[in-house]
């Protein structure tokens, strides 16, 4: 750090000998009247020379009568004569090529011309955002960046996105930073489900997350930055990439109103297939009793969703201030019976300039507030759709929809009708109907930010940015609710989480020249960062239960057991960075950053402090060299990064606790393995890349090569039951992920003429990540997901991807004969890979299409390689509801290739219920329900007009289009839709287990600006 | 100017470092719903914290947790209770010999975290400084591990605690070996401040109903010697008639009295087995207990069980290992009776200590008094436990006998009688009948600690139970003999591989459920 101030020092002297006539200030802008950032001004025959700022903005000394020689790369360079006005406004004309001129939002909210980026950033326009909305922002995105992988959770309407960028490299965490306007902000859930079987506290949750709080219609477009080098400046939190949001900010002189109205369809798609020949023993769970033919009730269950977003935007700008208000309404029935969701936001962006420009003001309020009723659960409790799936066939659906509750007179009350008493299936309606939960979210975020310009080349901000989540949990549970999941009298559960950010930087901006070659950019500054994540407050009557018979209330819980606080976590970083670009002619530029952190989370570990450095160098090779006629642009760039990852709050100041799990046992839940000290992970990470445009812009190709090894993983696993401190788990250091991979994205204008348009997009991404360096003494295994008492297990095994699933298998002779014991049961291995998480390679392909007003747009989107894993599949088998088992029965059973172990061959067919009672259900041989999870699917597809308004005085813009999302798979293996995933965290991927149907969208969207 | 300007920049960025402090850090990072190991001194709590875990760790208070750690393993293979739950259809599981693993985990790991750690967190805190906590400790450890022994086998006992990655098991005669040199210290050190007139500052600390009085801690330490001496009886017999005659001879002696029953009394507390019968519906009276309670026409049946629901006024039970199709099928059999609704949790009985004595006097050791008198002492002792009354005539019956056993549901599973001993004591009889009716009588009296009752049965083969019908096992465990241990588990071939094989090469068999102990021998009772 000190060497970088040393540099920065060395360069400024060079500038004190400047002479000083008179101050001439400006702006620079191209041809749309954008500002152009980094422009070259230099007065003729002088050495005298600057560079704008990121608002165009510049201010030169020169003497009256001088010339200013303005150029701009890809830009047609502009002489213009001082006169008697000290302000000079210059209006460039492109000189062909664009690539030179975009400009994008890197880290910290600073504008950067791309062409100068040392690293790989790609960049989503607001349309794609809210083109085919989706109440969660992030689900929009799929398909759209190589190396980026969006997962949308089970939790329905509302429920969490998992975003993994260029693979998983952390043990502890994998989700990006999502930073808003340069700030970072607190994207939490309050729950995310890491156990196959499902909680018994309200079943598995999805507690949502904040990025999907957000209103889309807010933002004028996302940048995701995705390798370490980009990401230096936010240090830890940035080291599994950036989603950086900018918002819509009003132009200055323009006054507008935004309306868009957003209604979808929805419809419960890919649902398992079921039998309807075999009806259940009486009595009995499962339906492997007598030939009947039956009704698939599952159909009628689903409902067709419908989700209508509504917005509106005001903004207006002046010479001296800029005013942004918002308001968007999203209300959803959900596909499944009674949920529904209801969000709104409110927005006040507020900017003013003082001063003369030299002071500029920001503030920014924003407000939602989220209900969600029976947000869907996956797992096996408190899930309606176990038994909808399950249910006895031969009996009557219908009848335990209409009565789903009958009287008792024994209890004087109503009671839950349904013919099975098994804690894994009950009544769906009662499920929904008594059981309903309701789960509130609300975010506020509040930010002040100041920003004074020194002078022409020194600006000194400073920010600071408040974020509040808070979440609710209710469920109240009605008496006769199946016995594992309640009292006899009912259950209440009413779950609080409060989650806090405040966030504060000082950071001098620096942006001059050295000389007329050489510009110079530097960001030094310090930060504060202090979170506090889920301070929870749980009421839960179990297990004393009620003492009144359902009046859900703290004072009728039977005893205080069941209650309790808990803490996610609370951490504080203070930081200190400098980032540096040095320009040389426009053509060359070098990356210097450097930041060290100070985190509370390593309090004990005898070190508090950490360092990571990063470089990278660009060449702009069309610049350097004579190209032919056709190659418009070309650039190389390398960069290299070191990131630090501090450890998790808590983990060294181990502290007794109560917890659900484990109420009678305080001992804490994770501490540093005996005999290790923590310390942060590092990641070393390098990236090349190149970029070509040809014909005029025509067609460009983007390559990026990237390697990163994250080491000192921070491994937790249990501890034996044998350990001394009676710990649930050990953390420590261990353990390498590897992630290299290629990312290629392609844009052609392939037909560009006034009527016609069409552009094509296709990214291209593939990640190899490889494990090791985990013990020897654990067999170079660390279990994700434990699996409980079901075969799913999610590990990181030594050699292998990140992610493995491990299952159970038939036993095999070698030639491939299943082994059966004398009694003609299958043998099973133990627990062993069955299957990876990780797809092979993703490739999206975008097209957009503009014939006079009309346009289309559609996104393709495949991820090829990788497998899931269906629980579902296997427990509807063992319960005989499965069309498989239907058929297996039809054809008098199933056909195997086994042996006893005399040696004799099995003959003829295998009864279907012996083979499924074994190989199905939940802890069955689970290899067997492995699916490949190559898919390719019509992710997005709109289909609009835009009105011709020329004419129009009142109104400015307004279109309308149809709109399509998940329409349908080109390609799919799996029974369900594999992009869903059942926890947004590390663990439980790669598997299904009653996960709530994905569903197909289909509506209008209209958007009018007046 | 400008260097200036530059300076300052550079030092307002780096006092925003300087300025903010990370003194705090240490306690932002710590969690501040949790306590801290400084603070849980206070009031020594973290003495009795520790000790509260081990009180309610011993059986597990939770309702699932003692599901799995005994209810679904030892209560059903000690006969005592049966599930009507075909919990894996028809592939089986433990009811059928085919052990669910994640399942069975818990019966290692429960121990492990609630008792071992706490008692060793005890041990730290108190030896050689509060050796009466200390000695209380090892013998609450005592009572804990050797039922995780009599599962396993091999388990980590000595070398608990230690930090290197492998932590070898020790076999199970080790494990035995170091129990009764534990009980040793602790029956001395307490005894030596009983003598000394010392008040016990254990008071406090006690969940027990002995109220922190050395004495009665003595005393079941003493007869939880005998218990493990007895187990013994066909491997080292001569250690056995050692130890067993150390306990009773020991200055305060075993328990006699009813009021020197080992019980926690546990706050808000429901017994998980009357969950689990009562609101899960997963257990249910034996075919075994109905046949022989209601062959003796047994006055404890009614605390023991409830009547059936489909059986209005009758007491009937579910038979083990039987082809299920609906769990609904046997729902209304007896469920687990008034026994498992009090708030207290019943360790050892004074009744099975008389048990233990009258056997031990079958056998010709010292135990103050005959088999017959030890015999009649522990039927009547459970009887007043129970508070029914009846005794004397139950001792006298020299007619009722077990009852065949009948499912209504599927005849297939009807079964003669083959517990077939009465209840009087008959001198003439061979020691084989007599021993059978100590240990068919001890198995009664110990309703429903599973676990004491499954080892004893696995030892002597008493009472003769019903045979399985269903057999999953794939071949290991043989419906003759049942099962005899359960496999190690999965967490600690995971977390402990290394431990794991040593105690494989302890073990003297393969890992499964058919491979017997090493005190199970083949041999014969006498």
């Amino acid at each position: 750090m000190k060497k970088i101030l040393l540099i920065v020092m060395v360069v400024f002297t060079a500038q004190l000998t400047l002479a000083q006539v008179k101050t001439i200030k400006g702006l620079v802008t191209d041809s749309k009247g954008m500002p152009l950032p980094a422009a070259n001004v230099v007065v003729k025959g002088e050495s005298n020379g600057t560079s704008t700022n990121f608002d165009g903005g510049f201010s030169i000394e020169a003497k009256t009568g001088a010339t200013l020689v303005i150029s701009y790369l890809g830009y047609e360079t502009k002489s213009v004569v001082v006169g008697e006005s000290a302000t000079i406004n210059v209006q460039m004309t492109e000189s062909g090529s664009t690539a030179l001129s975009e400009v994008v939002v890197t880290s910290l909210g600073i504008k950067k011309s791309k062409k100068s980026l040392t690293y790989s950033a790609q960049e989503l326009k607001s349309e794609e955002l809210v083109r085919a909305k989706d109440p969660n922002l992030m689900n929009t995105v799929a398909g759209k960046i190589a190396g980026v992988a969006v997962t949308k959770s089970a939790g329905g309407s509302g429920g969490s996105t998992k975003v993994t960028i260029r693979g998983n490299s952390s043990t502890t965490n994998n989700n990006p930073l999502y930073v808003v306007d340069g700030v970072p902000m607190l994207n939490i859930s309050s729950i995310q489900p890491n156990d196959s079987f499902g909680s018994t506290q309200g079943g598995n949750r999805d507690g949502g997350d904040v990025v999907g709080l957000l209103n889309p219609d807010d933002y004028e477009g996302m940048t995701v930055l995705k390798g370490a080098s980009a990401t230096a400046l936010y240090g830890s939190q940035g080291a599994r990439g950036v989603v950086l949001l900018t918002s819509k900010k009003a132009k200055e002189g323009v006054s507008s109103f935004r309306v868009s109205s957003n209604t979808t369809v929805e419809t419960a798609a890919y649902l398992p297939k079921f039998q309807t020949s075999y009806i259940a023993k009486p009595g009995a769970d499962e339906s492997w009793g007598a030939a009947q033919a039956t009704h698939d009730h599952t159909r009628d269950f689903f409902e067709t969703g419908v989700t209508q977003i509504s917005s509106f935007g005001f903004s207006t700008g002046s010479t001296n201030s800029a005013t942004n208000v918002s308001y968007a309404n999203t209300s959803a029935n959900g596909v499944l019976p009674t949920n529904s969701l209801s969000k709104n936001n409110f927005n006040v962006r507020q900017m003013g300039k003082f001063f003369g420009d030299r002071l500029t003001v920001n503030a920014n309020v924003s407000y939602t507030s989220q209900y969600v009723t029976n947000r869907p659960t996956s797992g096996l409790y408190f899930n309606p759709l176990t038994g909808l799936y399950l249910m006895p066939r031969g009996n009557d659906f219908e009848n335990y929809k209409n009565n789903f509750e009958k009287f008792d007179p024994s209890r004087n009350m109503m009671v839950q009708n349904w013919m099975t008493d098994r804690d894994i299936e009950q009544n769906p309606y009662w499920g929904l109907k008594r059981n309903e939960s309701k789960d509130g979210n609300q975010f506020f975020n509040g930010s002040a930010g100041l920003n004074y310009k020194v002078n022409n080349w020194l600006s000194i901000g400073s920010r600071y940015n408040y974020d509040r989540v808070t979440s609710e949990f209710n469920k109240e549970i009605y008496a006769t609710t199946q016995g594992t999941l309640s009292h006899p009298n009912g259950r209440y559960i009413n779950i609080t989480d409060v989650s806090s950010q405040n966030y504060a930087d000082l950071i001098a901006t620096i942006n001059t020249n050295i000389n007329p070659d050489i510009t110079f950019f530097a960001n030094v500054g310090g930060s504060f960062l202090k979170t506090s994540i889920n301070d929870e407050t749980v009421l839960d009557s179990d297990p004393s239960g009620l003492g009144i018979a359902n009046w859900f209330t703290l004072h009728n819980f039977n005893s205080n057991t069941g209650n309790y606080q808990n803490y996610g976590y609370r951490r504080e970083q203070q930081s200190v960075f400098a980032a540096t670009t040095f320009g040389y002619k426009n053509m060359l530029y070098l990356d210097i950053t450097g930041r060290n952190d100070w985190s509370s989370t390593l309090a004990n570990t005898g070190n508090l402090s950490f360092f990571y450095p990063s470089a990278g160098l660009t060449a702009l090779l069309s610049e350097m060299f004579t190209m032919p006629e056709s190659i418009s642009f070309g650039k190389v760039r390398a960069s290299f990064a070191q990131v630090g990852n501090d450890v998790p709050a808590f983990y060294t100041s181990p502290t007794s606790n109560y917890t659900a799990a484990n109420p009678q046992n305080i001992n804490p839940t994770v501490g540093p393995r005996p005999g290790t000290n923590l310390k942060p992970e590092s990641q070393d990470s390098y990236e090349l890349g190149t970029e070509w445009r040809f014909v005029n812009n025509k067609f460009g190709i983007e390559l990026t090569y990237y390697n990163n090894k994250t080491k000192d993983q921070l491994l937790t696993i249990p501890a034996p039951a044998t350990n001394a401190e009676g710990y649930q788990n050990y953390a420590y250091n261990g353990g390498v992920i590897k992630n290299s991979g290629i990312e290629v994205l392609l844009n052609a204008k392939i037909i560009d003429n006034d009527k016609f348009k069409w552009d094509a997009t296709v990214n291209y991404s593939k990640n190899s990540n490889e494990v090791s360096g985990l013990p020897e003494e654990l067999g170079g295994t660390v279990i994700l997901t434990q699996p409980g008492v079901n075969s799913y297990r999610y590990s990181l095994i030594n050699g292998r991807p990140f992610g493995v699933i491990e299952g159970i298998n038939f036993k095999k002779d070698a030639q491939g004969r299943i082994l059966l014991n004398a009694d003609g049961s299958f043998q099973k291995t133990d627990f062993e890979e069955v299957g990876n998480a990780n797809p092979d390679f993703m490739l999206g392909f975008s097209n957009s299409f503009k014939y006079h007003n009309f346009f289309l747009n559609f996104t393709i989107d495949g991820r090829f390689g990788g497998d899931v894993m269906s629980l579902t599949e296997a427990v509807n088998d063992q319960f005989g509801v499965s069309k498989a088992t239907g058929d297996a029965r039809a054809a008098g059973g199933v056909v195997v290739n086994a042996v006893y172990p005399d040696g004799k061959a099995y003959a003829g067919k295998y009864p279907a219920e012996s083979y499924y009672s074994q190989v199905g259900g939940r802890a069955g041989i689970s290899g067997e329900y492995v699916y490949n999870a190559t898919n390719v699917s019509m992710r997005e597809l709109a289909f609009g007009y835009t009105f011709d308004l020329k004419n129009n005085k009142f109104l400015k813009s307004a279109n309308l289009s149809l709109v399509g999302r998940n329409l349908f798979f080109f390609y799919k293996d799996a029974p369900f839709d594999p992009n869903i995933s059942l926890s947004t965290g590390n663990g439980l991927q790669g598997i299904d287990v009653y996960a709530a149907p994905s569903t197909r969208s289909i509506g209008l969207n209209l958007n009018v600006t007046f | 100017m400008i260097l200036n300007k530059i300076k300052t920049t550079a030092i307002y960025a780096s006092l925003l470092a300087a300025v903010s402090c990370t003194s705090d850090f240490n306690e932002i990072n710590t969690n501040p719903t949790g306590i801290t190991a400084k603070e849980l001194e206070q009031d020594f709590n973290h003495v009795k914290v520790p000790f509260s875990t081990v009180f309610t760790g011993v059986f597990n208070t939770t309702h699932w947790k003692y599901q799995l750690q005994q209810n679904l393993n030892a209560d059903i293979w000690s006969g005592y209770m049966a599930t009507p739950t075909p919990f894996k259809g028809a592939a089986g599981d433990n009811s059928n010999y085919n052990y669910v693993d994640g399942w069975n985990g818990f019966i290692w790991s429960l121990p492990y975290t609630d008792v071992m750690a706490n008692t060793l967190k005890i041990e730290q805190r108190t030896k050689g400084k509060y050796d009466q906590f200390y000695a209380i400790s090892l013998i609450l450890k005592v009572e804990a591990m050797h039922r995780v022994t009599d599962v396993f086998g091999p388990i980590v006992y000595s070398q608990f605690g230690t930090t290197n990655t492998t932590i070898p098991y020790d076999s199970q005669e080790e494990v035995y070996t170091k129990m009764f040199s534990e009980l040793d210290f602790a029956v001395a050190e307490l005894t030596k401040r009983v003598n000394a007139g010392e008040a016990s500052t254990f008071v406090s600390t006690d969940m027990t109903a002995y109220a922190g009085d050395y004495k009665q801690w003595v005393k079941y330490a003493n007869s939880l010697r005998l218990r493990l001496a007895m187990r013994l009886v066909k491997i080292k017999p001569a250690l056995a008639k050692t130890e067993a005659e150390k306990a009773i001879s020991q200055t305060f002696g075993v328990m006699a009295t009813n009021a020197d029953i080992c019980k926690v009394i546990i706050p808000n507390f429901i017994d998980p087995i009357l969950t689990i019968s009562s609101a899960w519906g997963d257990i249910r009276m034996s075919a075994d207990m109905e046949s022989i309670m209601n062959g003796y026409s047994d006055p404890r049946l009614a605390k023991y069980f409830n009547t059936s629901a489909d059986f209005p006024g009758q007491f009937r039970g579910v038979r083990t290992g039987i082809n299920m199709i609906a769990k609904s099928d046997r729902t209304g059999m007896s469920e687990i009776g008034s026994i498992v609704g009090s708030n207290e949790k019943v360790f050892m009985t004074t009744a099975e200590v008389y048990f233990l004595r009258a056997e031990g006097a079958l056998r010709g050791w010292n135990m103050g008094g005959t088999a017959q008198a030890l015999y009649e002492a522990g039927i009547t002792a459970s009887f007043a436990q129970h508070g029914v009354s009846g005794a004397a005539a139950y001792i006298a019956d020299n007619v009722k006998m077990a009852k065949d056993f009948v499912d209504v549901k599927d005849a297939a599973n009807n079964a003669a009688a083959v517990n077939k001993v009465t209840v009087a004591w008959d001198a003439a009889a061979t020691n084989e009948v007599k021993l059978q009716k100590i240990i068919t009588q001890k198995w009664i009296a110990n309703f429903p600690e599973g676990q004491e009752a499954w080892s004893e049965y696995r030892r002597t083969g008493y009472p003769k139970l019903f045979r399985i019908i269903h057999n999953t096992s794939g071949g290991t465990i043989t419906t003759e003999f049942g099962p005899r241990r359960v496999n190690f588990v999965q967490s600690e071939k995971d977390g402990n591989p290394g431990g794991v094989a040593t105690g494989l090469s302890k073990l003297g068999g393969p890992d499964n459920g058919g491979t017997r102990l090493w005190w199970d021998t083949t041999g014969a009772n006498f």
